[in-house]
């Protein structure tokens, strides 16, 4: 072997053929039903036609869409900081996961809605309630996933590390770190889809802006082609975050292609 | 190139405590050593023996229930930094990061030590060419085979000129003639590097191979026999090792090695 060949192909956002045609079917089937729909007693805004999503679609304010995107993005960072420096240093002190582990798998069991419930009843602030809710939510999840891939790094390569007598912080950043990067994204895509769920349910209670208030406003005025578009927008919105967080996972993991 | 230390090895005692029973296992009892400077010396004993435990405190990874291992003045366990740079190990597998190159691995203890980018560099290709790989700098481990990936994992350790150089099992995994050719490429850069090598393993030939001493360790690490090769005329190997074998089986030091001249 003279020399080694690394092939690159970068992951795109790619439509197959079998994903269009079942989308074309579901298309079809929701403009039939909209048709039908008045003949079957089903009230007509109950289905909306095609059109009438796509008028919807035309009128959605972006900056709901940036409020929102910045919310879930600050959030996971946030949550990603706090699951990784509580997994390093429970990952350290066994005394101190011994500690943290029984509150954390409580904190885990505790239901979203209840989370926001206790938001708005302490916190006044919009912005620190859906902060709150977001990190409490997506912040075990990553200290949980980041912990574990710790614990699974293989003893060989830490003793292999330990051998050369690193300092605490670089057992961490040349081992630890590199060790578990692909438990970190799949970590953020879990928290991505999390995060998006639940800010649009923090977004219902109280907000005044972002996608979960535009939709808590289409369901007052009993407009299910709005919450159709807004509900179009959110999934394309976690696509487009899993498809960006995959591009990087790509370019950081290509020593495994 | 500065003269390694006597590594002197006093009383040692490891004792474990079996998580699931709670008994104790003595895995060294009360072991005497001596390993001069430059020395290159081979450690057999059946699986079990304590060999890789006394490789683990060796390292300074293990801390001694009794007794204490000096090299020069300092503990491997009690002055753990101190001898960063000084001390390098050679595993049974390669135990290369696998998101490293071999050029990155290679480089990795001088990385640790501080050393200034280019330095790192420099040294970690020299070793990557003169143990053959100089054209595979960039590959990573699973690019490599089993043999190839050693080499990088030797390169790892001689990137520092250890002073004491270690090696558990390092060449057992490998095919015979790869395992013989990587030996002998070893214990020339061993010599060249003027380090003092330990060497645990399984292998008689191996150890006759390569040791300038050879101690035979029974159960618990108990020095059965401490036999210096070169009194050993080469077309006597054969008796050698079969009186090696023979400690190993009874736990008593065969007669034969008492007189070998």
């Amino acid at each position: 072997m003279a020399h080694v060949e690394h092939r690159e192909s970068v992951p795109v956002l790619t439509f197959p053929r079998q994903t269009i045609v079942s989308l074309l079917v579901f298309a079809a089937c929701w403009e039939g039903m909209s048709h039908l729909a008045p003949l079957l007693g089903i009230p007509p805004f109950a289905i909306p036609s095609l059109l009438r999503i796509s008028k919807s679609i035309l009128t959605i304010t972006p900056i709901d869409i940036v409020v929102t995107l910045a919310r879930v993005i600050a959030a996971l960072i946030a949550s990603f900081i706090f699951g990784l420096v509580l997994a390093m240093a429970m990952y350290r002190s066994e005394t101190l996961d011994q500690y943290l582990h029984p509150m954390i798998r409580i904190l885990m069991a505790v239901p979203v809605v209840s989370w926001i419930l206790f938001a708005v009843l302490w916190f006044p602030g919009v912005e620190f309630r859906i902060g709150f809710v977001l990190v409490v939510v997506c912040g075990p999840v990553f200290l949980v996933d980041t912990l574990d891939a710790m614990r699974n790094v293989p003893r060989e390569l830490r003793h292999m590390m330990q051998s050369f007598r690193p300092t605490t912080v670089q057992f961490f950043l040349k081992l630890m770190l590199p060790a578990i990067v692909p438990t970190i994204f799949t970590s953020w895509k879990v928290n991505i889809s999390l995060a998006i769920r639940v800010v649009t349910i923090a977004e219902l209670v109280g907000a005044v802006t972002g996608i979960g208030h535009q939709l808590s406003v289409a369901q007052e005025l009993f407009s299910v082609a709005d919450v159709f578009a807004w509900t179009i927008v959110l999934v394309a919105l976690l696509f487009l975050l899993e498809a960006l967080v995959a591009r990087v996972e790509h370019r950081l993991l290509r020593w495994r292609s | 190139m500065s003269i390694p230390p006597t590594i002197e090895v006093r009383g040692l005692r490891k004792v474990f405590r079996q998580a699931t029973t709670g008994q104790s296992v003595v895995a060294i009892d009360r072991l005497d050593l001596t390993i001069q400077p430059k020395e290159v010396i081979a450690i057999v004993g059946q699986t079990g023996c304590g060999k890789s435990t006394f490789f683990d405190m060796m390292i300074g990874l293990e801390a001694p229930t009794e007794g204490s291992i000096h090299i020069g003045d300092k503990s491997p366990y009690s002055d753990f930094d101190y001898f960063r740079g000084k001390m390098a190990t050679v595993f049974q597998q390669d135990r290369l990061l696998p998101w490293r190159s071999a050029l990155d691995n290679a480089k990795l203890p001088l990385e640790l030590m501080g050393r200034p980018e280019d330095e790192q560099r420099e040294r970690a290709l020299m070793w990557l060419n003169k143990l053959g790989l100089g054209q595979f700098t960039n590959a990573y481990p699973h690019e490599l085979s089993g043999g190839m990936r050693q080499r990088v994992a030797i390169a790892r350790a001689f990137a520092v000129q250890p002073d004491i150089l270690l090696a558990d099992e390092a060449f057992g995994h490998l095919d015979e003639v790869t395992a013989a050719e990587l030996r002998d490429t070893f214990l020339q850069l061993a010599r060249e590097c003027g380090s003092t090598a330990i060497l645990i393993t399984h292998q008689l030939e191996e150890a006759i191979a390569v040791g300038d001493r050879i101690a035979v360790f029974g159960k618990s690490a108990k020095l059965l026999a401490d036999i210096h090769v070169n009194l050993w005329p080469k077309e006597r190997y054969g008796e050698l090792r079969e009186a090696i074998q023979a400690t190993l089986q009874s736990q008593k030091a065969d007669p034969r090695l008492m007189q070998p001249a």
